[in-house]
């Protein structure tokens, strides 16, 4: 244990003297420190107080502001239960519940006895496909169930150990061999590393070494599959592409001498391995193996990608993502290039006003508006922010296009700095996307180099100095005048628009703000033309919007459609409708800020205004399908939770109204609730709306009113004590039928030893040491177990 | 120069001022609590929202930019609502009582904490001020009450109550026995006669306070002398009656009429003294059918029918209280009442709305939570309760001090400046609204000057705010964020080192009882 007396402050030292001293640096400063130690200690931050201008008040604002910091130590290795919707609606409560349970966890606390493991929720990992998942350190588990959490720990131990006694080897690649012999290429966006596709990317470079194929590894960015991953695809030297989903490391090998001529290697191996894979590739996959190959002419992903429309994300799954030659190669940067030898900022501007573009982080706002509004401003300085606070649970767009496309995002930031007259830029990315920073780092380095950023950009004379701010996670600093204080150095907390930040944004000066996927299109819009643009999408709402699928879906992932698409399309064609046997119920849009939209309404248009008219919004991108076993009634009191949390504290509405809210929700989930507080609920949600601050605030009621108008009969039930949907842990009770064999599978995986061992007798659930997680149903192969 | 409308008067403002200072230029007055001049607007409290034509939804005045061709609205029935609700919010999470719950339960309302505090301050001339302002008879009281505001005594939850009654008798004897009893002071005479039917302890303690206002007053009783039941029903051993004459005597001395061995309904009628008097007050004691109907007023099983807001019977200008209405005998219950029409019959008189007296708005933390008797027994002297033996007994100086320490002082330091208090009891926002869980009471003394009760923060920041600018080198801070913010010294250190230097003025801005001064532990209010 570290003593605080002994702490040696000399790494404060250093940091303030190399971050620099101004009260904007506060978030970085706090930054290293907690990489350093761990988490804050106070003695540092004094010191940081005594070296800076930053002030004991704000220090203490700011660190306790964000998520990320602790003001603790932490365990070894930290435990990150995703608590994402994708995981809610597949039991993470159970999960996080089990682990605290295991490692002895009490109520007030996040760490075990022996400061081992340290037990936090996150809002999502964003591997929803691998719902319900869990991070330790930096390795992921998904699919979890309570009963699983022991092997799990075990696993990682191991796993850890292991890892101790062989450092990992840093494979390299080499860029610039270009003699096509094929090409093999690894997903390797955040959710196909947190299946693995790290370790599949050694084990094909072990496999390579050792079968000594000549073909070259490329990482490219997420494909958008992510029902299927890790995914990788081999492009063979007839230019012939074939596509391995769900790749396990010990495959790599199979899959490479399938493919290419082995050179130096015994035979009989290579093609005992190709036979069992051939098996594979025809067969239905056994499902215990749980990974199959798939074809690109397959129908599945044919469907998955039929509908879809690739701006923001195009070339996906083709390009490496920090390979700026590949970037170059297909079209990047001409944009940028026109914009600054051909097009004057009025006609860019002019231009993005044909193309209808609206701001892709919520509340669509026409984005040439405020590009105009910025570049009328006027001031010796101006600023150009780009938001990549995302925050949402179950939403992770963004990430994955800063992960993928780091240099389309930069092209889209420097035509709006060049559009808007703006010379300094800052880039403001969660900490938590440890990723989507490094390659976006990477990106403005190369950019840098190649004077695609800096001074005299492509010799245009036109400056742009671009930073990157990493966010502490706090979901409200995606409201712009949050993001703008939090950038600042101070707590995230929003103000009174106006003035916009257009007219008074960072440090008073006039700034542009746009969310990441916003300046994404961009350098398409300008390439193809606004026309083009404009020709897809409805209405109102021009062009594509890039949305995280995920829930009760077949075939869940990242995709891109064009607006106007209707939402049925979307979970029917695109996803494939339910992956169960129980009917599809409902989707929910937008995240905290959305809302629920019943089955019925499934023929609505995926556009700014039909889903407000809805009761919902586009919000950033999250849409979850609900099945008939999801409780509306515990869906909005999930949002609502989040939100409540996430809300940054200032105004009485959102600070305190929406926890009352969640008291009511909280009520009628533990079956206490009466009919009052149902008008109750519809009153302060409506009062929230009405009279909250910021945008947090005014949305936060969403999910409960949308549903409060769709599902009323579900909220009737609750107060009839009854939940349909067997979520509500309150109101069920697992029983063990007649129908029971006496396997004892339930008993042996029971979490709490509910149910005692009696071989061929029938079972029965202790009620008073039940923990209603579910797992006894799940694995019951005589579907004895049932829920009232 | 922006031009605007607000509540459709023109106004036309600098720029940059908010739509809070235009209102302001036309003597409109919108509620704020956050807000303070020469402090940057923080929009917190949202008190202040107002309508703003063709806008969805409320903004807060206090940080809304005035804009040329706005159209505002400050007073709607939903600006109102909003207002009341976010009252209501911040109530709901308001960890601390207004008035401490003995002066809640006394009938009469009297103000117990304050007067304790002038015990132990020393000064029995305020306290005896402090208690006759709702009580008319203490020392009568004080030996034949039965106390109702010890049974809900919190220091019950340690050992004993406190001898509240005891300590009142004693402010109370020492003020006869001083050369010049305690007199108040009467407005000057208005035209308006009032006759009081019954000289028992409602009709006396209404003229008292009849008096005060200015009315002339003429009592009637049965009896030769003025004491009704107090006098007639109470033995000599439980109630000296030197005592009695003594403070009945205080009341004579602001000039009353007494005509004894007058019957109302029988040597005069009501209808005679609705002719003579401009108003009256039937305050004839122990409810007997046969008797009242002499007076032909509206009989219920009870007594008198009245409004028991107001105490008027169904007769214009006629008002009765005391035992005379409730068929129950309890001498503070009918000083109370008699204080009570008092200011009725005044709003009649003045030809106000006849409402009664005003009712605090009170916020109410109701039962300690495990361990909170601890945090108010901090301030509180440990010594047990002492009752001086007999009757004849009375407290020495030291004796009623020490026990006067034994107070908690539930009540709030800033109970008569509280802005929060005040717009509650304006929009008439409900305390107990939202059904929830409390948090836990805390009380930090640790500061010479200053008291911090962070669970009536509002975290309106203006403390914070203060302390920077005030060069604090500490200061305070939020912490935390959401629902679970709070306010602090940075680096968990005391408020003593926080506020070194802008303690009084953050008291002072602080619009709730989260930040107070000290000194109004001891005295004064």
């Amino acid at each position: 244990m570290l003593r605080l007396n002994e702490l040696d402050l000399t790494f404060v030292d250093s940091t303030v003297e190399r971050v620099g001293s101004g009260r904007a640096e506060v978030l970085e400063i706090l930054q290293a420190i907690q990489d350093q130690y761990g988490f804050l200690p106070q003695p540092a931050l004094e010191r940081v107080c005594q070296l800076s201008e930053i002030t004991p008040s704000e220090i203490t604002g700011v660190s306790s502001f964000y998520d990320r910091f602790r003001d603790r130590p932490a365990g070894r290795h930290i435990i990150r239960v995703c608590v994402g919707t994708a995981c809610h609606i597949k039991g993470a409560d159970s999960i996080y519940d089990a682990f605290g349970r295991h490692l002895g966890i009490g109520p007030d606390e996040d760490t075990d006895a022996e400061g081992l493991f340290t037990l936090e929720k996150v809002a999502c990992l964003g591997c929803c496909t691998l719902a319900p998942a869990v991070q330790i350190d930096r390795v992921t588990y998904g699919h979890l169930a309570p009963d699983k959490i022991e092997q799990v720990l075990e696993d990682f131990l191991n796993w850890q150990q292991s890892q101790a006694k062989a450092p990992q080897q840093t494979a390299k690649r080499s860029i610039g061999d270009r003699d096509f012999e094929g090409e093999i290429r690894l997903g390797l966006g955040s959710c196909c590393v947190a299946r693995g596709s790290g370790r599949i990317y050694q084990a094909l470079q072990e496999a390579l070494q050792e079968t000594a194929v000549r073909v070259s590894v490329k990482r490219v960015g997420c494909v958008g599959m992510c029902y299927q991953t890790p995914l990788l695809e081999v492009v063979t030297p007839d230019e012939k592409s074939h596509l391995y989903a769900r790749v396990q490391p010990q495959d790599t090998k199979s899959i490479v001498t399938r493919h290419f001529p082995v050179r130096g290697i015994r035979r009989r191996i290579s093609q005992a391995s190709s036979k069992a894979l051939q098996s594979l590739l025809t067969g239905q996959p056994p499902a215990n193996i749980g990974r199959y190959s798939v074809d690109v002419r397959d129908e599945q992903i044919a469907d998955f990608l039929g509908k879809q429309e690739h701006i923001a994300t195009e070339h996906c799954g083709c390009i490496d993502p920090v390979d700026i030659d590949e970037y170059l190669e297909n079209g990047g940067f001409t944009a940028l290039g026109r914009c600054l030898s051909e097009l004057g900022p009025e006609d860019i501007i002019r231009e993005l006003a044909q193309s209808g573009l609206r701001g892709r982080g919520g509340a669509g706002y026409p984005t040439y508006l405020k590009w105009q509004a910025v570049r009328q401003g006027k001031s010796d300085k101006k600023y150009i922010v780009c938001n990549g606070d995302e925050g949402d649970p179950g939403a992770f767009m963004d990430r994955m296009l800063m992960e993928s496309y780091p240099y389309r995002i930069i092209e889209g930031i420097v035509i709006a700095a060049y559009a808007v007259g703006a010379q300094q830029g800052r880039l403001y990315i969660r900490a938590e996307y440890p990723l989507a920073l490094e390659r976006i780092g990477l990106a403005i380095e190369q950019c840098q180099q190649r004077k695609f950023l800096g001074d005299d950009i492509l010799s245009s004379g036109f400056n742009l100095d671009l930073k990157i701010v990493s966010g502490g996670g706090a979901f409200v600093c995606g409201e712009e005048t949050a993001l703008l204080a939090s950038i600042e150095g101070r707590r995230g907390m929003p103000r009174v628009r106006p003035p916009y930040p257009a007219e008074i944004g960072l440090w008073g000066k006039p700034t542009l703000v746009n969310n990441v996927e916003t300046y994404a299109v961009v350098p398409w819009i300008v390439r193809n033309g606004a026309e083009r643009f404009a020709q897809l999408g409805s209405g109102n709402s021009k062009g594509t919007k890039v949305f995280a699928l995920a829930g009760k879906v077949a075939r869940g992932g990242l995709i891109e459609v064009p607006m106007g698409i209707s939402i049925q399309e979307i979970v029917e064609d695109i996803g494939g409708g339910i992956a169960g046997d129980v009917p599809f119920k409902a989707v929910q849009i937008g995240g905290p800020s959305g809302g629920c939209v019943p089955s019925e309404l499934g023929h609505i248009a995926v556009d700014y205004e039909s889903l407000a008219e809805a009761g919902t919004m586009m919000g950033s991108g999250g849409l979850v399908v609900l099945d008939e076993s999801d409780c509306m009634v515990d869906i909005a009191r999930y949002f609502l939770q989040f939100t409540q949390n996430q809300s940054c504290g200032k105004c009485t509405f959102c600070r305190i109204g929406t926890r009352r809210m969640l008291d009511i929700l909280d009520r009628l989930c533990a079956g206490q609730g009466s009919r009052a507080d149902l008008e109750e609920l519809e009153y302060l949600g409506q009062m929230v709306k009405k009279a909250s601050l910021c945008g947090l605030g005014k949305t936060a009621p969403n999910p409960v009113l949308s549903t409060l108008k769709y599902f009323r009969d579900e909220y009737q039930a609750h107060l009839e004590k009854r939940c349909p949907a067997g979520k509500c842990k309150a109101l069920i009770r697992y029983s063990i039928t007649e129908d029971c064999i006496g396997c004892t599978l339930c008993a042996q995986h029971c979490p709490v030893q509910a149910i005692q061992i009696r071989p061929y007798e029938k079972h029965e659930i202790d009620q008073e040491k039940c923990v209603r997680c579910g797992t006894c149903k799940n694995v019951c192969q005589a579907d004895a177990v049932k829920v009232e | 120069m922006p031009r605007l409308t607000v509540d459709k008067r023109e106004i036309e403002v600098a720029k940059g001022a908010t739509i809070l200072d235009a209102a302001a230029k036309v003597g409109i007055v919108i509620p704020t609590m956050c807000f303070l001049e020469g402090l940057e607007p923080f929009t917190s409290c949202m008190l202040c929202v107002v309508k703003v034509h063709n806008q969805d939804g409320l903004v807060p005045a206090c940080g809304t930019l005035a804009e040329d061709g706005m159209g505002v609205q400050t007073d709607t029935e939903e600006i109102r609502q909003a207002r009341r609700t976010a009252l209501e919010l911040l109530l709901s999470d308001h960890v601390g009582d207004c008035m401490g719950p003995c002066q809640l339960a006394c009938p009469a309302k009297m103000n117990i904490p304050l007067m304790l505090r002038q015990i132990i301050s020393g000064e029995l001339g305020r306290a005896i001020a402090t208690v006759k302002r709702n009580i008319a008879l203490p020392a009568v009281l004080g030996r034949i009450c039965p106390a109702p505001c010890e049974k809900v005594c919190r220091r019950a939850q340690f050992d004993q109550a406190v001898t509240i009654c005891q300590l009142k008798r004693y402010v109370a004897d020492v003020d006869l026995k001083s050369p010049q009893p305690y007199l108040p002071s009467r407005q000057p005479s208005r035209q308006e006669r009032v006759a009081i039917v019954g000289a028992g302890p409602a009709g006396l303690s209404a003229t008292y306070y009849l008096l005060q206002t200015g009315y002339d007053c003429t009592v009637f009783d049965d009896h030769d002398q003025p004491g009704g039941m107090l006098r007639y029903g109470i033995p000599e051993h439980e109630l000296p009656r030197a005592i009695l004459n003594a403070e009945i005597a205080a009341i004579e001395k602001l000039g009353f009429e007494f005509r004894g061995a007058s019957r109302v309904g029988v040597d005069l009628s009501l209808e005679q003294l609705r002719r003579d008097f401009d108003a009256v007050f039937v305050a004839t004691g122990r409810f007997e059918a046969d008797k009242q109907d002499l007076l032909g007023l509206k009989i219920g099983p009870r007594g008198i029918v009245t409004d028991t807001r107001t105490y008027q019977t169904e007769l214009p200008g006629v008002f009765a209280g005391g035992g005379v209405v409730r068929n129950r005998r309890l001498a503070v219950r009918s000083v109370a009442d008699g204080k009570e029409a008092a200011v009725a019959i005044g709003q009649y008189l003045s030809g106000q709305p006849v409402a009664g007296p005003v009712k605090l708005f009170n916020s109410r933390m109701g039962k300690l939570k495990e361990g909170e008797i601890q945090t108010f027994m901090a301030t509180a002297e440990k010594v047990a309760r002492i009752e001086p033996q007999g009757t004849g007994r009375d407290y020495s100086a030291g004796d009623a001090r020490s026990q006067a320490r034994r107070c908690l002082h539930c009540d709030c330091r800033k109970a008569q400046n509280c802005m929060l208090r005040d717009y509650a009891q304006q929009y008439a926002a409900s305390s107990s609204k939202f059904k929830t869980q409390r948090r836990t009471f805390v009380r930090k003394l640790q500061h010479p000057r200053a008291v911090f009760e962070p669970g009536k923060c509002i975290d309106c920041g203006l403390c914070i705010r203060i302390a920077s600018k005030a060069g604090e080198k500490l200061g305070l801070t939020f912490i935390g964020r959401g629902f679970d913010v709070t306010v602090a010294v940075p680096f968990d250190r005391s408020i003593a080192e926080g506020l070194q230097r802008a303690a009084e003025q953050c008291a002072d801005a602080c619009p709730t009882g989260a930040l107070a001064l000290k000194e109004n532990f001891e005295a004064d209010e």
